[in-house]
Formats: structure tokens, C-alpha cells, sequence
């Protein structure tokens, strides 16, 4: 049993020097991201009701709290690899990790960035396989971790934390889902690279008319996403941003013109 | 030696039979029995339309289902369902909105698990939460899977283009 309340820190010395983007000098935090305040304890974190998963009833709260230990890992720090054995499930508290898999001719495929309140390794935990995927901090995160038979006891034992549980793998499902899709059905890699955008700037916009987020990967990272090259990343975004579509200012990107991006999704 | 790692990692996550995953408590069962709805439905018929909310877990009684997919004027077409698989555990688990839309594509049946009587289900017996939770994760590895498998093919069609 880990001690209670136990703090560990996961450096990794492996800078990103080829990251176009960082949000790490950022003047604008995250929605739902302080970096000055990070959450000591689930009990008294703030930011609790604005995640899927930890927003408990007070006893599953209580009970929660005492499993597992918080985590601070370094940005680039892998908090496990595909094919990994699962051993734990992870809870990010607050950054943003980068869930990857790599095909069969050994190309690697970011599946998508996963934010606060996002759990990590819930189904290779509960089919009893290891890891699909592998996730690597990129930004500094602090990240909730607990073994794998401490929360499937937890789940047998609060109805609404299975209930979270069952949302989040839902939402695992409907990432695998979209990304396919995304490949699928946008022929043209603008399409693709268009679809991407617009997902992530509709996430983030969370229902405001504004359509801005913050772009934390590399193009080289995107061009893994839309299934294509850096350099037509490079070539896409600078078109966009000539044709007035989107805006970027440091690692802030604003969609200015998303019915046009919508076109070229058809 | 990769694809033999694939193969047993898919045998590892393969569906189980719906008896052991439904399997519950007899009380548990009469109300699961009750409140199930058998559809019959026709070639072309749509039991659900992606997007549209979520009213139960359904099992494909007899026939065979394709599961499709939309997005403006294109359609793909995912995969088959047919007798005895479990439809939409992501939906009726989770969110609660369809993924995609099931259209019968022979004359068939499908039964109906209404989710207000799974969540008393549920209540009565958590075990069962659990059992469509770790068929859930399974299912999840499998989109994995076929995820893998449709990038490495877009990665092929984009190399040829080139």
C-alpha cells in the first residue's frame, strides 16, 4: 500500500527542441488549468467539479483520496509505453499528456492530448491486457496514480465512481472512434489537418463564440494526427493563416473563418 | 512475430458471450426480463440514428445489422452486427448519444434493455456494472486495434499517392 497523500516526481531530461508551440510561457492558462495552484489533496482540489471523473459524492470523495499518490512528472516523461503491462490507472490533475500507438511499419500515430480529468490506462486495467498506447507528458503534470486492483476495488465500491469510470471509457472509445473517422472520411490531408482544428478549437471553446486554443504539439506531432507530413502541416498552416482562415499569435491559435475549415472537411 | 502479438492481444480482448455478461441474481434478472423490448425490423429499417439519444443496450436477437457511419455527404460503413452481439455499450454506459447509426440489413430482431431498468439493475447488483465495464475496456482495445490497422492503411494510401 503507498503511503497516503505521497508526492514523487518523474523528471526526464529529454527537452523538445523541435516544439514550434509551448504553452508553457503561455500568458494564458487552460480552461480549467492553474498551473500556480496545483491540487494537493482530491479533497480540497478546486478544480474537482470541472472534472469528469473526480467530481464524487462525498463518501466516494473521501474514499478516493485515500487510494493511490499524486505524481509531478517532467515534460517528456512517459508515464507508460504500449505493451507495457497495465499496472496502474492514471488521473491527470492538471497538464497535458500525449497518448500515441505505433503501426506495424513503425510510424507513430498521436491519438490525442489528453487534459485534466482525463483518465490514462483505464481499459488495458479492466480487459487485463497491456497498455495499447503510450502516453508522454507534454508539459509539466501532475498526475493521480493508482494501482490497478486498488481502483477496481474502488469502482466495485461506489456506484458513481463506475458510473465515471463508464463515461470516461465511452469518451476513450469515442476518441479511437473520431480519429478513425477523421482518416476515413477527409480525403485530402487539408481536410484532415482542417478537422483537427476544428476539433480541438471546439473543445476548448466549450460553446463560446471565440474559437481559440493552445497548440502544445509540434508539426511534426500534427502531421502524426492527420495522417500526414510535417512539411504539408507547415505548407497547410501558412496557407490558412494567408487566407485569413485562422489566426496565430505565439503558441495561440484562433479560427477565424470555421465554415471555410468546414468546407474542406466535406 | 508482431502479428502473432497482435492476434493474441485480439483473442485477449474478444467479446464475451452475452449469458456471462448479463448474468445476474434471479430478482436482478425478472426485472431485466420485464422491462426488455424485442424489435422486430425489416431489410433497410434503422433500429438507431447517430447522434440521436441513447434509450437502451441492445442485442441482436437474429438477423444481420451494419453499423454506419456519417459525416456530411459521406458514409462509411464500420462494421457487421449480428445474433448475439451486444450493440452500443459505449452509449448506453457512457454518454448516452449514438456513435453511429445500426440499419438492418436483413429482415431481424433486436432486444432492447431500456436504461433506466439497467441502472435499478445496476443498484441491485453492481457486479453486472462491472462485467459490461470490463466488456466495454474490451471493446475499446478493439477499436484500438482497428484504429491501428486504418491509420497503417491511410499511411499506405498516402505513401502510393505520393
Amino acid at each position: 500500500m503507498w503511503p497516503h497523500r505521497r508526492f514523487e516526481e518523474n523528471p526526464c531530461p529529454s527537452s523538445r527542441p523541435n516544439a514550434l508551440y509551448s504553452n508553457l510561457h503561455s500568458s494564458e492558462p487552460m480552461a480549467g488549468f492553474h498551473p500556480h495552484h496545483p491540487p494537493e489533496d482530491c479533497i480540497n482540489c478546486e478544480h474537482r467539479h470541472l472534472r469528469m471523473f473526480c467530481n464524487l459524492t462525498p463518501e466516494a470523495l473521501a474514499d478516493y483520496d485515500g487510494i493511490g499518490i499524486m505524481m509531478s512528472h517532467a515534460r517528456g516523461a512517459k508515464l507508460f509505453s504500449e505493451g507495457d503491462a497495465a499496472r496502474n490507472v492514471f488521473v491527470i490533475c492538471y497538464g497535458q499528456v500525449k497518448i500515441s500507438s505505433t503501426s506495424r511499419d513503425g510510424k507513430t500515430m498521436i491519438l490525442k492530448i489528453a487534459g485534466p480529468g482525463d483518465v490514462m490506462g483505464l481499459s488495458a486495467v479492466l480487459a487485463n491486457v497491456p497498455h495499447e498506447v503510450t502516453a508522454e507528458a507534454i508539459e509539466p503534470c501532475q498526475v493521480k496514480t493508482v494501482r490497478k486492483q486498488e481502483f477496481v476495488d474502488f469502482l466495485g465500491r461506489h456506484g458513481i465512481a463506475s458510473m465515471h469510470a463508464a463515461k470516461s471509457l465511452s469518451g476513450e472509445y469515442l476518441t479511437v472512434f473520431h480519429d478513425a473517422k477523421r482518416l476515413a472520411l477527409s480525403g485530402s490531408a487539408a481536410g484532415r489537418l482542417a478537422r483537427l482544428l476544428l476539433d480541438w478549437g471546439r473543445q476548448a471553446a466549450n460553446g463560446k463564440p471565440e474559437i481559440r486554443f493552445t497548440m502544445a504539439l509540434t508539426h511534426e506531432e500534427i502531421a502524426n494526427m492527420a495522417g500526414t507530413s510535417r512539411e504539408t502541416v507547415t505548407r497547410l498552416l501558412n496557407q490558412f493563416r494567408r487566407d485569413q482562415w485562422i489566426t496565430i499569435k505565439g503558441s495561440s491559435l484562433t479560427i477565424t473563418k470555421p465554415d471555410q475549415l468546414e468546407r474542406l472537411t466535406a | 512475430m508482431q502479428r502473432e502479438a497482435r492476434l493474441r492481444r485480439m483473442e485477449a480482448v474478444s467479446a464475451h458471450p452475452v449469458a456471462e455478461l448479463l448474468e445476474c441474481p434471479p430478482a436482478v434478472e425478472l426485472l431485466l426480463n420485464a422491462s426488455a423490448r424485442c424489435i422486430g425490423l425489416d431489410a433497410g429499417d434503422a433500429v438507431f440514428r447517430q447522434s440521436s439519444a441513447c434509450q437502451g443496450l441492445y442485442l441482436v436477437l437474429s438477423g444481420q445489422f451494419l453499423r454506419r457511419t456519417e459525416r456530411l455527404q459521406v458514409r462509411l460503413t464500420l462494421a457487421p452486427a449480428r445474433a448475439g452481439d451486444l450493440v452500443e455499450l459505449a452509449a448506453a454506459l457512457g454518454d448516452g448519444q449514438h456513435t453511429y447509426t445500426l440499419t438492418a440489413q436483413t429482415a431481424g430482431s433486436v432486444l432492447m434493455l431500456p436504461i433506466e431498468a439497467l441502472n435499478q439493475a445496476f443498484q441491485g447488483y453492481p457486479p453486472l456494472r462491472m462485467n459490461l465495464l470490463r466488456e466495454l475496456a474490451r471493446e475499446v482495445s478493439r477499436a484500438y486495434n482497428s484504429c491501428c490497422l486504418s491509420r497503417a492503411a491511410s499511411h499506405r494510401h498516402a505513401s502510393s499517392a505520393a
